[in-house]
């Protein structure tokens, strides 16, 4: 058997040697130009292929609208070794070929960021929720970007200072379990789901999910503020700001907390500590499938239920906005939307400050948007799977490697080596 | 009820052009009230919207406009005179009542709403717009009851129940309310058998956890063949095929049922569920004798695997039908499955009883079945004997006697590919095509071996082939160790599959093998080994054509995607 994996193990060697000759210009150069538009095989894992780099003490530089929004990578056999296992297209470059495209970027809407450090990542997620029903933790696994999990007891604890970027999906920070109980009171995932949240949030000290949800939502308030990177999606978005905005006010039904909501919610809501949103009406129904008039499409009230269209990313200026222009880096500007418990998000309750990333032409909603917070940052993005639009509970996960070019899944990862970026001074 | 407000919105702006606010006196007042909304200023959109409405006080857009800006002051309950005066100007404009019960909601006013609603109805006899729209907003509160009650009262207002059941069970299937739906589906087609594919269609997406309360709202008593129908497609559509004829199968057999079961059998040989379909057929032709239908049961009997099923339907038929029906009909499938089972004797005799009541046309293809029942007999003589006095020329088959005598320059010349070539043929055609040599005896058996069902001996003989046939061998490698792979005897295959990629690296087959290696290594749990071959066969091998499969198996071996269900 020894005899056998070592003769293996030559043969690899030998087939990766072997690899490596068949490239042009059997010399390395010094950079690989990791294309992003139309030419290249797997967007998804090119950038777990450039995390990777950055985590193996390489640097790297993300060419901001040059081709889709290109990396550029060091020339080492083990970054060849893992595009090639990957299908991850790329061309390697000598330095006139660079010095031309750097004169290129310096004459148009383009400009180069330095990548200097791989971010440490978590994802807050029940330790029980099946491991295929986020799109984030999808796009991390099936492009190779290691996160850690992390859940109440974790945020409660302070660990949230460990990581420079927390995901929340789509988790309901008010507590009410997404308001499946009207739908769903009775299933078994959810009566389990109930459960074992009530239990956690007994466990750590607080009478109902509410109060535990309103507590977490204070610590990733507290996180951004101190310099952290928060990416919410879906339902985390809009619940995350009520549980700020109605930190002293009960904003959860009867069914939650065992108390009816305040019905003076709206006024009492303080909107000065949230995010991205203000003077939202806070759905008081326990019967209707919505949390408030944030969400421009309330995919889950059948009366109110808006059709899906398609969103636009915004072009930034790469040179004076660099941190907008990473986050809409992609080989499309129009992609197709999809709907989540928080589709998206109405213009009138934007604050003044938020940087709106893409919108649908004409409606009263936009898709994804930016902001900073204290000494951190946060961008939210509507629904549940890009490239499952209409999602439902049940339905079968995802599969990317059926979608390695996905624009919508780009995003995301756009959000992953965001952090990584070395800050440079602003231009404006 | 605010996103309701905000595609009203859209409504009107799509309409300003053309709207009668714009066409009138009060189009200036209109457009400026547009302009200061859009500017955030809604007091004063409020009074410009108020004074286009007096021009024409029941312009819906700003009729519309003001209910956007009442809400936005936050006095609504302001709003309710205008719509109500707007109203009496034009009780036909339904726009104006949904605007008007959309207020009365939001404030809190139910018995209002009740009451506005009834006016509605009553001014609207036979129109079903009104319990429409007040049965959404109850369903919307989560009152399904009440908008159950008043959707059934409408019916009867109405006189037809058409459209009612149908949006009312579209409703509660969308907002997740599956039992709801189901019963409210199972009303609708009942009554409109025709909405039987709608009904389906919209339960088909119900979560597994949903299911068993659809199929005991479908298959409650009394039982209905619409019900049956519904309930039985989907079960088909969630992959339980059996459970559908189960629940199909318990109809009276009546000619309603059995225009169901034939339907339900034609799904069922669509997905492929040829046993399920079989038992629909026979069930269909118990209640209504139909020689083609017991033909189709007997081939679909076969299809699954079933020959001595098939051998019962067809000798069930030869009993009931005269000759030279059963010679058209069920003699054919009748020879198939005695020849399958190995009864070749059996089927010449049954050949030569009906041989006068066969037309000229039909005996050759019989010739060849039974033919191939003496090949898998092993008895290649008697087969050669057959097709030799046969008018088939069937030159495949004698192509087959010759690859079988291990005679490759014959077979060569008559084995030709077909787009419906068989895994066997595909393999016979590859290694003629590879190697040079003119005979090959082991080789012939091990194809012998492949045709009489008997797999063990067909892998052990292609991988003692390989010594024979040496410019073929990791082909014959390649297939021995797949059928070793299929008679789950991994360790033989995966010597074989080592084998290939050490010693026949060059060889279109090793890429392959290693994949196949690779695949065998993950479904054991080895997901490190498999990984290990998947990196080494797509950097060996960058242009092979199997390399989207490779990573694709890498993908799932490192716990990248999903596991395949």
């Amino acid at each position: 058997m020894s005899v056998r994996m070592l003769s293996f193990g030559m043969r690899l060697c030998s087939a990766v040697t072997g690899l490596l000759l068949c490239f042009a210009g059997a010399a390395r150069a010094q950079h690989v130009l990791i294309p992003m538009d139309d030419e290249q095989g797997n967007h998804l894992k090119a950038y777990g292929l450039t995390y990777a780099a950055l985590l193996a003490g390489g640097k790297a530089e993300w060419l901001l609208n040059y081709r889709g929004g290109s990396f550029l990578l060091p020339d080492t056999p083990e970054i060849r070794r893992r595009a090639g296992l990957d299908g991850v297209s790329f061309e390697p470059l000598d330095d006139g070929s660079l010095s031309q495209i750097r004169s290129t970027m310096a004459n148009g809407n383009m400009d180069a960021v330095p990548l200097e450090k791989a971010p440490k990542i978590a994802i807050y997620t029940a330790p029980y929720s099946p491991p295929w029903d986020d799109a984030v933790t999808l796009a991390l696994k099936y492009a190779g970007i290691p996160y850690t999990p992390i859940w109440d007891d974790q945020v409660e604890h302070g660990e949230l200072a460990k990581y420079d970027w927390i995901h929340l999906f789509h988790e309901d920070f008010t507590g009410q379990l997404n308001k499946f109980y009207i739908s769903y009171r009775g299933a078994p995932w959810f009566v389990e789901q109930q459960d074992r949240q009530l239990a956690t949030a007994r466990a750590l000290g607080f009478p109902n999910i509410p109060a535990l949800k309103k507590d977490v939502a204070e610590h990733l308030r507290q996180y951004v503020q101190n310099g952290g990177f928060l990416f919410a999606m879906c339902g985390a978005t809009e619940t995350l700001e009520l549980a700020i905005a109605g930190e002293h006010v009960d904003i959860a039904s009867v069914f939650a907390d065992g108390t009816p909501m305040d019905p003076q919610a709206d006024e009492k809501m303080d909107w000065t500590r949230t995010f991205a949103f203000r003077d939202a009406h806070v759905e008081p129904s326990p019967y209707v499938s919505s949390m408030s008039d944030i969400d421009g499409h309330q995919a889950n009230v059948p009366g109110r239920r808006q059709p899906l269209g398609t969103f636009t990313l915004f072009d930034f200026s790469a040179k004076f906005d660099p941190v907008a222009s990473m986050l809409v880096q992609d080989h499309r500007s129009v992609i197709p939307d999809f709907y989540g418990v928080t589709t998206s998000f109405m213009r009138r309750t934007l604050k003044p400050g938020d940087t709106i990333l893409a919108e649908e032409t004409g409606a009263p909603w936009v898709k994804y948007i930016h902001g900073d917070y204290g000494k951190g940052s946060w961008t939210y993005l509507g629904g549940h799977d890009p490239e499952d639009a209409q999602h439902a509970i049940g339905n079968p996960p995802t599969d990317l490697s059926l979608h390695p070019n996905s624009p919508g899944y780009r995003l995301i990862l756009n959000n992953v080596l965001f952090p990584a970026a070395k800050k440079k001074p602003l231009k404006t | 009820m605010i996103h309701a407000r905000a595609a009203a919105m859209l409504v009107v702006l799509a309409c300003a052009v053309t709207s009668r606010a714009h066409a009138q006196g009060g189009s200036e007042a209109y457009s400026r009230a547009e302009a200061l909304e859009q500017g955030s200023k809604f007091a004063e959109a409020a009074a410009a919207y108020t004074q286009s409405l007096a021009s024409d006080p029941a312009s819906v857009p700003a009729l519309l406009g003001l209910e956007r800006m009442d809400a936005e002051l936050g006095h609504l309950e302001q709003f309710l005179p205008v719509v109500e005066r707007a109203i009496v100007a034009k009780p036909e404009l339904a726009p104006l009542r949904e605007a008007q019960l959309r207020t009365l909601r939001t404030l809190g006013q139910r018995t209002k709403l009740r009451e506005a609603f009834e006016r509605w109805r009553r001014d609207s006899p036979g129109d079903a717009t009104p319990a429409r729209e007040y049965s959404r907003i109850l369903i919307a509160d989560g009152d399904v009851r009440a908008a159950d009650s008043v959707l059934r009262q409408a019916q009867k207002d109405v006189g037809t129940g058409r459209g009612f059941e149908y949006e009312l069970a579209q409703l509660r299937a969308a907002m997740g309310l599956w039992d709801l739906a189901a019963q409210s589906w199972r009303e609708a087609v009942e009554n409109n058998p025709y909405l039987d594919q709608a009904a389906t269609f919209s339960l088909v997406s119900a979560p597994a956890t949903a299911r068993p309360g659809i199929v005991k709202s479908l298959e409650a008593s009394p039982v209905t063949v619409p019900s049956r129908r519904v309930l039985a497609s989907l079960q088909l559509m969630w992959g339980t095929p059996r459970d559908g004829w189960e629940s199909l199968r318990i109809l009276p057999p009546d000619s309603a049922a059995v225009v169901a079961w034939s339907e339900f059998a034609t799904k069922a040989e669509e997905v492929e569920a040829w046993l399920v379909a079989r038992d629909a057929l026979a069930a269909a032709q118990q209640a209504s004798p139909e020689p083609r239908a017991l033909a189709r049961a007997a081939y679909d009997a076969l299809r699954g695997g079933d020959a001595a099923g098939s051998l019962f339907l067809a000798s069930l038929g030869e009993r009931t039908l005269d000759s030279a029906t059963a010679a058209a009909t069920i003699v054919p499938v009748h020879l198939r499955a005695l020849s399958q089972m190995g009864r070749v004797a059996e089927a010449s005799k049954v050949m030569d009883a009906y041989a006068r009541f066969l037309r000229p046309a039909d005996r050759p293809p019989l010739d060849r079945v039974l033919a191939w029942g003496w090949i898998r007999a092993g008895d290649i003589t008697k087969a050669r004997e057959l097709l030799a006095h046969s008018d088939s020329g069937d030159a495949d088959a004698l192509g087959w006697l010759a690859m079988y005598d291990g005679n490759l320059k014959a077979a060569r010349k008559s084995l030709r590919p077909d787009v419906e070539s068989s895994p066997e043929a595909l393999s016979a055609l590859a290694l003629l095509a590879r190697t040079r040599a003119d005979t090959a005896p082991v080789t012939g058996r091990a194809f012998l071996a492949l045709a009489r069902g008997d797999t063990a001996a067909a892998a052990a003989g292609f991988e003692k082939a390989a010594a024979e046939l040496g410019d073929a061998a990791p082909l014959l490698l390649a297939t021995a160790a797949r059928l070793y792979a299929a008679h789950h005897s991994e360790a033989q295959a995966i010597a074989l599959w080592s084998a290939i990629v050490d010693k026949s690296s060059d060889a279109p087959e090793a890429p392959e093998a290693e994949l196949d290696w690779a695949r065998a290594l993950r479904h054991g749990g080895q997901n490190q080994a498999a990984i290990e071959h998947l990196e080494h066969l797509i950097l060996t091998y960058p242009q092979s054509a199997l390399l989207p499969q490779a990573r694709r198996e890498l993908d799932l071996s490192r716990n990248g995607i999903a596991p395949q269900s």
